[in-house]
Formats: C-alpha cells, sequence, structure tokens
C-alpha cells in the first residue's frame, strides 16, 4: 500500500476511535508531549496504562472474590484504574470506571461484578485499537513517512 | 536559594505575559522557567499518571522528582528538600493525600501545592483546600493548570 494511502487510514482509524468514543481529547494532549527528545512517548505512556491496569483488575477480581467484600479497597483501586484510564483518554475504560464506584459507594456486590466486566471488556476493546494504531504508525514510519498528526477539529 | 526574578525585568514580564497570545505565553513560561530553574515534587501512586505529570512538567522545562508514597513524599520535605510546586493526588499507599498534605503544611512549607485526583467531590474539594492546597484538580492534568500555576509560582519571593 502506498505512504499516502496508510496515512490516510492512520488519520480515519483515528478519528473513527474519537467518534466511537474510545479516545477523547486527553490522547490529544498525551500526542504533544512526544517529540523527538521523546520518540516513543504515546507508545510507552500506553503501554505503562495496560500493565497497571491488568494488575488493578486482577486486584478487584480477587476483591470481589472474598466472603467480605472490602469495598474501600475495591473503591481506592477503582479509582486509581480511573484516573489512569483518564490520563490517557481511554474514555470508555473511564466511564465503566465511573459507574463501577458508584456501585461500590452503595456496596452493591452484583452492580460491581457487572462493572468489573465492563470494564475488563473496555480495556480488552482499546487495547486493540491502540494495538492497531500503533502498527499503522510503524507501517508509516517504515516506509520513510511521518505519522501525521490529527486536529480535533472534524 | 533566591528564586527571584531580576526586579527590572519584573514589570516586562508581566506586561508581556498580558499582551502576549498563548504561544507568546509559552515560550515566555519557557524562559522564565530557564532563568529560575523551577522544580516540582509529583506525588501519584500511579506510574501512568506519574509519569505523564512529570513529562508535562518537563516540557514546560521544570525539573522534577517523583515519589510513588506519601511516606517517602513526607521524608523528603522533612529533610528540607524545597521545591517550587508540589503535585499530589490523594489515594496513595502508605497515608493518603490529605494526610500528607496536611503535613506538608505542617513541616511549614508554603509552596503551592496542586491536588490531582481521579474522583472529585464537593466534600473532598473542601477537605483539600481547607488543609492548604491551593488548586484541586480532577484528573486528567491538562497543561493548562500547571501553566497558570508556574506563572503565579514564579512571581512568589523566596
Amino acid at each position: 500500500m502506498e505512504l499516502v494511502q496508510i496515512q490516510r487510514r492512520l488519520v480515519d482509524y483515528t478519528k473513527s476511535l474519537f467518534m466511537e468514543g474510545f479516545l477523547d481529547a486527553q490522547f490529544l494532549q498525551l500526542q504533544q508531549l512526544q517529540d523527538d527528545s521523546n520518540p516513543d512517548f504515546v507508545f510507552e505512556v500506553v503501554s505503562l496504562f495496560f500493565e497497571d491496569s491488568e494488575k488493578l483488575l486482577n486486584e478487584l477480581t480477587i476483591a470481589l472474590d472474598q466472603p467480605n467484600v472490602d469495598f474501600k479497597k475495591l473503591d481506592s483501586h477503582v479509582h486509581q484504574l480511573k484516573g489512569s484510564s483518564s490520563s490517557i483518554g481511554a474514555q470508555r475504560v473511564k466511564n465503566a470506571c465511573i459507574a463501577f464506584r458508584n456501585y461500590c459507594d452503595v456496596q452493591n456486590i452484583e452492580g460491581c461484578l457487572t462493572c468489573l466486566q465492563q470494564v475488563k471488556q473496555e480495556c480488552y476493546l482499546v487495547k486493540n485499537k491502540f494495538e492497531t494504531l500503533f502498527r499503522l504508525e510503524q507501517q508509516i514510519m517504515a516506509s520513510g513517512g511521518s505519522v501525521p498528526t490529527i486536529e480535533l477539529g472534524f | 536559594m533566591a528564586h527571584t526574578l531580576p526586579s527590572g525585568d519584573q514589570a516586562s514580564d508581566q506586561d508581556k505575559w498580558d499582551s502576549g497570545g498563548l504561544e507568546c505565553n509559552g515560550q515566555l513560561l519557557i524562559e522564565i522557567v530557564m532563568r529560575n530553574r523551577l522544580t516540582a515534587l509529583v506525588v501519584d501512586g500511579d506510574t501512568t499518571c506519574w509519569v505523564l505529570e512529570q513529562e508535562l512538567l518537563h516540557s514546560y522545562g521544570v525539573q522534577t522528582l517523583g515519589v510513588d508514597n506519601s511516606r517517602d513524599a513526607v521524608d523528603l520535605i522533612a529533610s528540607d528538600a524545597e521545591f517550587n510546586l508540589i503535585i499530589i493526588e490523594n489515594i496513595l499507599p502508605v497515608l493518603n493525600g490529605l494526610e500528607v498534605t496536611r503535613q506538608i503544611r505542617e513541616i511549614g512549607v508554603r509552596c503551592k501545592m496542586l491536588e490531582v485526583t481521579a474522583c472529585s467531590g464537593e466534600s473532598e474539594r473542601q477537605a483539600f483546600l481547607a488543609t492548604g492546597v491551593d488548586v484541586f484538580i480532577e484528573k486528567p492534568l491538562d497543561p493548562d493548570h500547571p501553566k497558570g500555576t508556574r506563572w503565579a509560582v514564579s512571581e512568589d519571593p523566596f
């Protein structure tokens, strides 16, 4: 495929992620922090997020499996996940965390279990989206091109 | 350690800031920061946020030190390490952010403190403001907040 076509595809794909609510404007802020002195910044931060979130999701699963659920602990894990997901612009994950916290507040275990599934699902989906995004970027770089920047004016 | 701007420049920096657009202010900020070598302490237990917050500050030329738990934060401050700005998350290992803020203020530190948290309720906000943070922000930390604070900090006489 021609370089221009791949670049076009990347732009369209990224826009679709915004349209579908997977990403929000915070992701653009992240991209702005990437520069020549820090060329892999976005990839690194996103990778960090998925490493951390996997641990947090495991902790959440274990915590909800206890005979006496510690809602404070549950809440602080979800709080952390909400913070980091919002920091990379993973909007749907963040929203799932907000719902999760509401159930923690009222100590509703069934609600929490449903939300946990929801959060896991959203993390899985957005991870795949990011992988596709990075793959397209790599293809562009390998062809000697530069990654087009997205304007939030669409 | 003196952090004052040379007095001759003070008025003109303010004028430049007030009359400048966003691009101009960003540039001016970097100049001021480089002149004054401002430093910040970032306290956040979550690695992703920790990296991001420090990188954001670096992009403005601020030197940062990061810790991921309350004990290290309080120890650092208690050992007279000086910072122009402290950014602190609420949920931390060991003590929560509110308690750390209280302890830091009790030690007598008067620099700007920014509370950055994933969840903001009004009562949380009030509690933090009462303990002595200057600004309470819900995550994600957007660049405008540290920008505005950097300016305010560089104006403070030390």
